[in-house]
């Protein structure tokens, strides 16, 4: 399990993490969410040494990460890194290797990859070379070929045409079910709802709502609303109290009200009036809860 | 993971990658066809006498064209090579003039008392006018000997053998002429290889930084590994060229006899290649750095500039070095670590360094570099991972455990 405890750092004036804790568990994967700027990438690059927290720890299995605890992390940063003139199998060797494997397995692990991504034919091509979705997917596999334990992305879905976004989750989704810890970050909410189990959310450098998702949904002080009907849907509502947040989209009004809101009033008094052709009351949706927990 | 075998993979992939690029492959072949072509082609252009033809008209003037030939001839070290001088005899002057005109002859004699040459640049430039004004003499000396026996003592006396020549160090005239050589063309080499393999450094690292890769690798590489393992690789790619030119050109010089080599002073070529790892570890670890410092490739080289000016400041030193290798410039700059490396093997080239100057020249230099790589190395851990405007110096220092 990986434990991210209390960190705080700061770059002169701007404070990128203020006490900023969460943990990812084997087996699961964690959705990592937060606005821009909100400290997601300080947060991952802490994990790998890359940032020195001001104060605050990451442990793994209990133990403070060392080096030789990152052998077994696989890291995809958010800005992707290469060789662009390395042959990409020649790249997922290198990386193989400095992450401890032998030779032989190094080769073997990097054929693996390259096969499952589909660039087994790719294989001696430079990497900048490749094409924008290819690069990613080397990209990925230079965080995969080694085998690790815990999984760290930083944005991994961004800039992929859906085929690539369903060949990512699949991969990741794999990796979780085989035992690893994946964590990633990302801006596609309903992506993350999708593919998660939990999802931490940051604000400001620090953790402002994080835990299992339909625990979160359930456990959540706001109901999300859709109405759409032929009537005057602008009275209808107005006798909501309660009310989060509002929009329309296509037509269809989207309210967020509190959980102890009474709906049924709305429903009866907009039946009463007009037409209804679309209701919903449940859970709010991951976006929902994003919004008023970064609000 | 064992930190040695973290600079080896390192070190291997940068051997494997850069050795096999185009660029490098290229250069290595480049260099050695110039230093063919240094060798060899003064030796092409030297190889092989000329003819010269002198009109002679009247008598006296066969007799000196014929002396001119005969001292040519014994002059030379190799007789197949010397120039000739060979008679051309015409009747009247109007017809010699003619010929000289048209390029046919060099100069004319006129009943052995004239010399007539064609316009300036063409007779001037060349040695003949010299040769045979002495060929003249020599004819009227031998005249002189032939009818009186006391000048013949006299001539006798005149042509006594030169001094000879020896110098204290052991060292003769021959052999310091070659390890001159060895002194100038290594003070080039090693301009060239501490620039090039400076700047190889240089754009390795910044490279590195612009394209995000140092983020993986730093994520399981200490910063040492990765700038050790870079020193070593580039290290071990420009000791290759380095060993290869020297080696090709030994090799060259003794094949071609360019030069009348007694021995060649394979002393001053090892003190060469051991200098040339020091002076490429001092420099390239502050390139290194230097690269770390800036997130793009065209802010590398005025990070860099004030490097390149110590260079350059080190190798003047070691022209002083070359002109006076005992004087007060060649002293100091023998015990400053970044003229040590040019102007110490330059005065072991020569032979005018004691074995303690040389020693204490070395451990000096080692020192500074344990120094810079500390120094140097915790620059580079501050700087890698700053992006954006060129990171300062002393702020990269700062940054860093």
């Amino acid at each position: 399990m990986l434990e991210i405890i209390d960190l705080h750092k700061r770059y002169g004036d701007v404070v990128a993490l203020d006490g900023c804790t969460f943990e990812v568990r084997p087996g699961r994967m964690l959705g990592f969410l937060g606005p821009n700027g909100a400290g997601k990438t300080t947060a991952m690059r802490t994990v790998f040494g890359l940032v020195r927290p001001d104060q605050g720890e990451v442990r793994w299995n209990g133990e403070p990460v060392d080096a030789d605890t990152r052998l077994r992390f696989g890291y995809m940063p958010e800005q992707r890194g290469l060789y662009p003139k390395m042959k990409a199998h020649d790249q997922l060797v290198y990386m193989g290797r400095i992450h401890g494997m032998s030779k032989k397995d190094a080769t073997a692990a990097a054929d693996h990859w390259l096969d499952v991504l589909g660039l087994a034919d790719r294989r001696n091509s430079p990497t900048e070379t490749l094409s924008h979705g290819n690069q990613q997917r080397v990209q990925l596999a230079t965080a995969l070929v080694h085998d690790p334990d815990l999984m760290v992305l930083d944005e991994p879905f961004s800039g992929l045409d859906p085929i690539g976004v369903d060949t990512m989750a699949e991969i990741l989704r794999d990796q979780a079910r085989a035992g690893k810890a994946v964590v990633f970050s990302s801006h596609q909410l309903d992506l993350v709802e999708d593919l998660c189990d939990d999802v931490a959310i940051i604000n400001h450098g620090r953790i402002v709502l994080a835990g299992n998702v339909k625990q979160l949904k359930d456990a959540a002080p706001i109901r999300h609303l859709e109405l759409e009907m032929d009537g005057p849907v602008d009275e209808v509502l107005a006798a909501l109290d309660g009310v989060r947040s509002s929009e329309v989209v296509d037509g269809r009004h989207i309210v967020v009200v509190d959980a102890t809101t009474d709906v049924r009033r709305v429903l009866v008094e907009a039946e009463r009036s007009g037409v209804v052709r679309h209701f919903v009351y449940s859970s709010p949706s991951l976006t929902d809860l994003f919004r008023e927990a970064v609000a | 993971m064992n930190g040695l075998r973290a600079v080896g993979l390192v070190a291997l992939r940068e051997i494997k990658e850069r050795g096999r690029s185009r660029a490098y492959i290229f250069s290595t072949i480049f260099t050695l066809i110039l230093l063919a072509g240094v060798i060899l082609v003064p030796r092409m252009i030297d190889g092989g006498g000329t003819t010269y033809t002198i009109g002679v008209v009247g008598e006296g003037g066969a007799e000196i064209v014929e002396t001119a030939d005969a001292a040519s001839v014994a002059a030379a070290k190799d007789p197949e090579e010397a120039d000739r001088y060979e008679v051309r005899e015409f009747d009247d002057i109007a017809a010699a003039e003619a010929a000289l005109e048209e390029d046919e002859v060099e100069a004319i004699i006129v009943d052995g008392r004239e010399l007539v040459g064609g316009p300036a640049g063409a007779f001037g430039g060349s040695d003949v006018e010299r040769v045979l004004q002495q060929a003249a003499g020599t004819r009227r000396v031998q005249d002189l000997v032939a009818s009186n026996e006391e000048a013949a003592e006299v001539v006798e006396l005149l042509s006594s053998e030169p001094l000879a020549v020896r110098r204290l160090g052991g060292a003769d005239v021959e052999d310091q002429a070659v390890r001159g050589f060895v002194a100038f063309g290594g003070l080039i080499l090693m301009y060239v290889a501490i620039l090039t393999y400076g700047a190889w450094m240089l754009s390795g690292v910044t490279e590195e930084k612009t394209n995000r890769v140092v983020e993986v690798l730093l994520s399981t590489l200490r910063p040492w590994h990765i700038l050790g393992g870079k020193l070593l690789g580039i290290g071990a790619l420009g000791l290759m060229q380095i060993v290869l030119l020297i080696v090709m050109g030994a090799v060259a010089v003794v094949l071609t006899g360019a030069f009348d080599i007694p021995r060649v002073p394979v002393d001053s070529l090892i003190a060469l290649i051991g200098w040339f790892i020091l002076g490429f570890l001092l420099y390239a670890i502050i390139y290194g750095a230097a690269g770390s410092l800036v997130s793009r490739m065209e802010d590398a080289q005025s990070t860099a500039g004030p490097l390149t000016i110590i260079a350059l400041i080190g190798y003047f030193f070691s022209f002083a070095a070359l002109n006076d290798p005992t004087g007060t410039v060649a002293i100091v700059g023998t015990y400053v670590p970044f003229s040590a490396p040019y102007v110490a093997p330059i005065r072991l080239a020569i032979g005018e360094i004691s074995p303690w100057e040389m020693t204490l020249s070395v451990v000096i230099t080692i020192l500074t570099i344990v120094l810079l790589v500390r120094l140097a190395g915790r620059v580079y851990a501050g700087g890698l991972l700053r992006y954006g405007a060129r990171v300062r110096w002393l702020e990269a220092f700062r940054s860093a455990e």
